[in-house]
């Protein structure tokens, strides 16, 4: 699952950049395999814990199948693996079949799809599913007014400009302070507690902190380069001023596309390692009870998987989504780049899994309303709908299909294991 | 299969360049038209007519490359309709430019003494008329990328204000050319007088859809 999240989603991350051919294929992919990995194990554990034990409650499964504690563990971690199994093959089928398709939204049918199937409707935590799948709709709604506001403030505070290399001067390290601050807030607020120990002082208001003090070192350092590129060019025709800004934007681009891998690293490393987590917890401790955070280990494997994925395919698919995105100059590809990790950021904070594609695709559509581009496909929407009503059920279904296998077959070796897990 | 690859089209805006460019070509070669044939050298009058027809073709190609490219699924940044209109009126102007070095090239006609400077001051000012289109139309990729908005937006409506007072001139001095033709009437024979006119339409047609095209390029800025 993680190989397949990186091989084809990871490529959508880093398309602005690769599309405005600011930095070469295989160096977006270095950048890109490391900011995932790092999204994955610094931010990944609020989704991993919704698709681990917030969809299908494990207390639920207890009261709804009847059956005792470890009945009903067997049975949630069969079903954690036929939706496991399911997303990978539904992924693949649809891909087999050239159709588009999200690994977030492969993951959460087939989880709710054993759920249903194995203790009945309300064994499914319906309230979580339906902010998930209003998330679903929010996502690319808030990307594409993020980047819509965003874009028109560029447009208007420096590419609209009498002197637009003079407006970049004070604008760009703007840009590059709100980047850094929201990756930097999104990383510490609160979180980071799985991995190092004792640090609650950094997690509270103290991120906030931290947080704006980054912001003002990176806009600081970046303004010193700006100064030095644009300084002597604020005198020119505004179309060579406007060259020498978009040149400007470039690093910004890679920086922005870094922070959407990252952000994608966090919410989509739980599509592979959720229900991986789920089983890993009641086969080693015997228990339904999930208190524990999720293990570094878990992530790390996610993210591992994730670059290996991305390092393998990934070169391929970025090649191809490259060479159809030229239209994304470097101030378009900020503002997409900066609404898609916001959204995405904001989402896996509150524990929602998103599709980071859909966020992206919603964001250029605002761009396009705002006049930013030359030709964009609004058709492109109706395909990411009738993606969601095809991949749902689709791997719901196949979800059910392997849980009532693996219900006959393999019920009583789980029951064994997870016994002595308990006792030992 | 991937997704954002299916989100973006071709964007016009670098073929427009494309077809304005072709166009001003053409408009480039109607003075030396005219000098040729004051000159008398109709030879060259030929070479510079087929050169015309040449460019006018390749201009027509790429505005059948732009027209194809842009089905109603696509979104622009500014009105289809606008963009299809002001296409359609740039593209009269290269017609124009054929028809003007067409009948300067099927007639060996003489300009008369007296009216030499008159057509020359007149073709002039043609060129003028257009070049102010041509200059300001070929700052279209610029404007798509400031969003057809802001300063850039705001310089090229500056630049073709001038548009309409000087297709006005052109008139005028149009209007002039033909009464000193018809005072010279009794020394022309009759088909040269047609002759003459047929350069003044052509040469006027060819500031009249510059004309018209700076309307059009004005709305697409202002109206999106």
């Amino acid at each position: 699952m993680a190989w397949n999240i990186g091989a084809n989603d990871v490529a959508n991350s880093m398309a602005a950049s690769v599309g405005s051919k600011v930095i070469s294929i295989k160096g977006a992919i270095i950048a890109a395999g490391l900011c995932e990995f790092a999204g994955a194990v610094l931010v990944g554990s609020h989704v991993t814990d919704t698709v681990r034990k917030g969809i299908v409650s494990p207390e639920a499964l207890v009261c709804g199948t009847g059956a005792g504690e470890v009945n009903a563990a067997a049975l949630l971690a069969i079903g954690m693996t036929s939706a496991l199994l399911a997303a990978a093959i539904w992924l693949n089928i649809a891909t087999w079949m050239g159709m588009p398709v999200s690994t977030t939204h492969s993951i959460v049918g087939a989880v709710a799809g054993f759920g249903i199937v194995a203790a009945g409707f309300s064994c499914v935590n319906w309230g979580k599913m339906g902010q998930i799948v209003a998330s679903w709709f929010i996502s690319p709604v808030a990307g594409g007014i993020l980047a819509f506001i965003l874009f028109k403030l560029i447009n208007k505070c420096i590419l609209g400009r009498e002197r637009p290399a003079r407006a970049a001067l004070k604008g760009a390290p703007l840009i590059v302070f709100i980047v850094t601050v929201v990756v930097a807030l999104a990383t510490l607020y609160k979180g980071l507690k799985h991995i190092i120990q004792g640090i609650e002082w950094l997690t509270g208001s103290w991120a906030v902190v931290i947080a704006i003090g980054l912001g003002v070192m990176c806009a600081g350092f970046s303004a010193v380069f700006i100064r030095r590129a644009l300084a002597d060019k604020t005198r020119l025709s505004i179309p060579e001023q406007l060259e020498h800004v978009e040149r400007i934007f470039a690093p910004i681009v890679i920086a922005t596309s870094c922070s959407v891998a990252f952000a994608h690293g966090a919410n989509d490393v739980a599509n592979a390692i959720g229900p991986l987590a789920a089983v890993v917890h009641i086969l080693t401790c015997g228990t339904i009870v999930m208190k524990v955070a999720v293990p570094f280990w878990v992530l790390a494997l996610g993210g591992i998987g994730i670059v290996l994925g991305l390092a393998t395919f990934g070169y391929r698919v970025m090649a191809t989504v490259g060479e159809k995105i030229t239209q994304l100059t470097p101030s378009r590809g900020v503002a997409a780049n900066i609404a898609a990790a916001i959204t995405v950021l904001a989402c896996t904070r509150l524990k929602l899994p998103v599709s980071t594609t859909h966020t992206l695709v919603g964001a250029i559509l605002g761009i396009g309303i705002a006049r930013g581009l030359g030709a964009v496909n609004k058709d492109v929407t109706k395909s990411i709908f009738s993606s969601w009503f095809i991949t749902v059920p689709a791997a719901a279904l196949i979800a059910v299909i392997l849980f009532l296998l693996g219900k006959v077959f393999l019920l009583s070796t789980f029951i064994e294991i997870i016994q002595s897990a308990a006792a030992g | 299969m991937n997704i954002i690859g299916e989100l973006f089209g071709k964007s016009p805006f670098g073929s427009l360049l494309q077809h304005t460019k072709k166009v001003y070509e053409c408009v480039k070669l109607v003075k030396p038209l005219m000098q040729a044939v004051l000159e008398e050298d109709y030879k060259q009058v030929r070479e510079l007519q087929d050169r015309v027809s040449k460019l006018e073709y390749e201009a027509d190609v790429v505005k059948h490359e732009i027209r194809s490219n842009l089905p109603r699924r696509f979104f622009l940044p500014v009105n289809r309709d606008e963009l299809d209109n002001f296409l359609k009126c740039e593209d009269k102007i290269a017609d124009g430019v054929e028809d003007f070095a067409v009948v300067l090239m099927i007639r060996e006609t003489k300009i008369h003494p007296d009216l030499k400077e008159g057509f020359l001051d007149y073709v002039n000012q043609i060129v003028k008329v257009s070049e102010l289109l041509m200059n300001a139309a070929e700052e279209m990729v610029n404007l798509a990328e400031t969003s057809f908005s802001g300063a850039e937006a705001e310089s090229v409506l500056d630049s073709i204000r001038g548009l309409g007072e000087e297709e006005w001139k052109a008139d005028r001095m149009e209007r002039e050319i033909a009464r000193t033709i018809y005072s010279l009437e009794a020394q022309l024979d009759p088909i040269t007088i047609i002759f003459y006119e047929k350069i003044l339409v052509t040469l006027g047609r060819i500031a009249n859809e510059a004309e018209n095209t700076g309307d059009l390029l004005r709305q697409m800025i202002v109206k999106g």
